[in-house]
């Protein structure tokens, strides 16, 4: 490949790093800027608007329901997610193909209809708009994901041993305890992150089924349509900078796990 | 299937019975326990399948379901002692009214312009990757792009929103390169709309590209070139087929993301680009009475999302099998 073709394949890989990373770095500058309207150019500076986050109820609030939702979530759909990779991927039978595409069915429709099709579910379950309505709901969603992740773990397991810990006089569940589990666990742990940031990041889904409380994504959302302040950096700074932080750790551990299966 | 009898008998623990799964598997409530569970092969399946079975029928198929039921009922929620009649009222209203179908329309072209603006934004990058990148810099290389998509639509919108903004960092550069007097208003348009969901769908795009390049081996391009195919040729005839799988996943994956967002084009646009996802919402917003009204639209949208993509997909196969032939 000519030099010449070389450089303009490198520019476009640049310029598509400059167009995801530029707002980031520049929304989180505007939380440093000292006046009450958002827009350049910033004349003075101050700390006040992140160190304000930290005396904030609202936000103090939002945050640790988001989390708490997010953990719950995660929660549910790894054990639901573990389980149908299991079924899935262990056994052949009638109906797997349906089985497959129903567990991915929450993933593939898009975020509006997700959300209301929750919502009419939801009054038909008698789950009033809440916390529990966002958990159910995003476990759900999350659950696909999950499944995928196992399924593919699951898959380069070898099965001598399984088998050798049956003939070795291991019931199913010791063996499934003792090889299946450590050997899931990589996996399990990046698909946990995995859900914890979808859970974390979700919009419409917390929108249409929460009740006063706002998660922080929908807080942010509420002030925005009221008036941006330069506070509203300051919290998505905050976001950013956790979300950013847990993607980085999870990718060691999907890394690690594609790396070359371990004895 | 494994035969789960053996347990079952009680047989003498394992060597190394004093540690914690000895002491566990010698428990006689847990022998009982795995005897009644693993008695035979078939009732360790049923016990397995039960639980994922009830729960994609009744948590992943059901809120479809019913948001379908509801479409062609006319009122819900239900006031107790009422039956709900059915009707297909909630869809006449859609075809009747001009003002509900216009939205629809701008969705399915926005959408389809943003998967083709994604496919071609993400294409060169995820070939510099796989082609010209070396393999030590190219998990990097493709991690620093990861970190930003682990954001979430909300932040990322409100990025957008201070990039385009009149008093924005776009508006101010080209002030200052004396380009323009006045800030042009990029915002509430079609164009910030764009530019904030191909920024949250370009990941979608950018990882099916990616793995389907990287899959491709480069002496496919060598043989090409010896035979004598220039570089066109060789991207027409050879990577462009070969790729076509991560294409089409990678544009069904974008297109069902980008009908559905809600939040984007609330804060992102304007009157003139309200899109169906603001419509459907809007019926969720007041009385409960036009919940089945909301219901009809999401369905009329959702099948046909999924036509689109099944006839999509049906093209791109009959593609591929034509070009390998």
């Amino acid at each position: 490949m000519s030099r010449g073709v070389r450089v303009a394949f490198s520019c476009c890989y640049w310029a598509f790093v400059v167009y995801v990373f530029v707002p980031l770095v520049l929304m989180m500058l505007m939380g440093f800027k000292d006046s009450k309207f958002i827009g350049f150019p910033i004349k003075s500076w101050t700390l006040d608007w992140y160190l304000g986050l930290f005396g904030d109820a609202r936000i103090l609030s939002a945050f640790g329901y988001s989390v708490a939702i997010a953990v719950l979530s995660t929660l549910i759909s790894i054990v639901v997610g573990t389980w149908i990779a299991l079924l899935i991927d262990g056994h052949k039978f009638f109906g797997r193909a349906a089985m497959f595409g129903l567990a991915l069915l929450p993933a593939l429709v898009p975020g509006i209809i997700s959300a209301i099709a929750f919502r009419i579910y939801a009054r038909l379950l008698g789950i009033e708009p809440g916390m529990f309505a966002i958990i159910w709901a995003h476990a759900i969603h999350n659950v696909p994901f999950v499944a995928l992740i196992v399924m593919a773990r699951l898959s380069t397991l070898p099965r001598s041993q399984t088998e050798a810990a049956r003939d070795l006089g291991a019931d199913p569940l010791v063996t499934f305890l003792r090889i299946t589990v450590p050997w899931l666990l990589p996996a399990i742990l990046g698909a946990s992150i995995f859900c914890l940031l979808l859970s974390f990041d979700d919009f419409v889904r917390s929108f249409f089924l929460g009740g006063y409380q706002p998660t922080l994504p929908v807080l942010i959302f509420a002030e925005l349509r009221s008036g941006m302040s330069p506070e509203i950096n300051a919290i998505a700074t905050f976001a950013v900078v956790l979300t950013a932080a847990l993607g980085l750790w999870a990718e060691r551990f999907t890394r690690r796990m594609n790396r070359a299966p371990e004895r | 299937m494994r035969d789960g009898g053996d347990a079952s008998a009680g047989a003498e623990p394992p060597a190394g019975g004093a540690t914690g799964w000895g002491k566990l598997v010698g428990f006689a409530p847990y022998q009982a326990f795995v005897a009644l569970v693993c008695a035979s092969p078939r009732r360790q399946f049923f016990l397995l399948a039960a639980f994922p079975a009830i729960w994609v029928l009744s948590q992943h198929l059901g809120p479809i379901v019913q948001m379908l039921y509801v479409s062609f009922t006319d009122a819900y929620p239900v006031t107790s002692g009422v039956e709900p009649r059915l009707t297909l009222e909630n869809y006449r209203r859609f075809f009747d009214e001009a003002f509900y179908r216009v939205p629809f329309y701008r969705t399915l072209v926005f959408a389809t312009t943003f998967t083709l603006a994604t496919l071609v934004i993400t294409y060169p990058v995820a070939y510099f990757l796989t082609r010209i990148v070396s393999r030590r810099n190219r998990l990097l290389m493709l991690l620093l792009l990861l970190i930003p998509f682990w954001v979430g639509e909300i932040v990322r919108t409100f990025a957008i929103m201070i990039l385009l903004g009149n008093n924005g960092a776009v508006n101010l550069l080209l002030k200052w390169l004396g380009l323009i007097e006045r800030p042009i208003p990029f915002m509430y348009t079609g164009f910030s709309i764009s530019v904030g969901i191909i920024y949250l769908t370009a990941l979608y795009m950018l990882l099916p590209l990616y793995s389907a390049l990287e899959k491709l081996p480069r002496s496919y391009g060598e043989a090409a070139a010896d035979l004598g195919a220039g570089p066109f040729t060789r991207f027409r005839r050879v990577t462009l087929p070969l790729t076509l799988e991560g294409i089409a996943s990678g544009c069904i994956l974008v297109f069902l993301i980008s009908t559905g967002f809600y939040g984007t084009p609330v804060l992102l646009g304007g009157p003139s680009t309200t899109v169906f996802a603001e419509t459907i919402a809007g019926f969720f917003h007041v009385a409960g009475d036009e919940w089945p009204t909301g219901a009809a639209f999401a369905t009329i949208m959702f099948s046909t999302v999924l036509v689109l993509v099944l006839v999509f997909q049906r093209f791109m196969t009959s593609l591929r099998k034509g070009d390998t032939r």
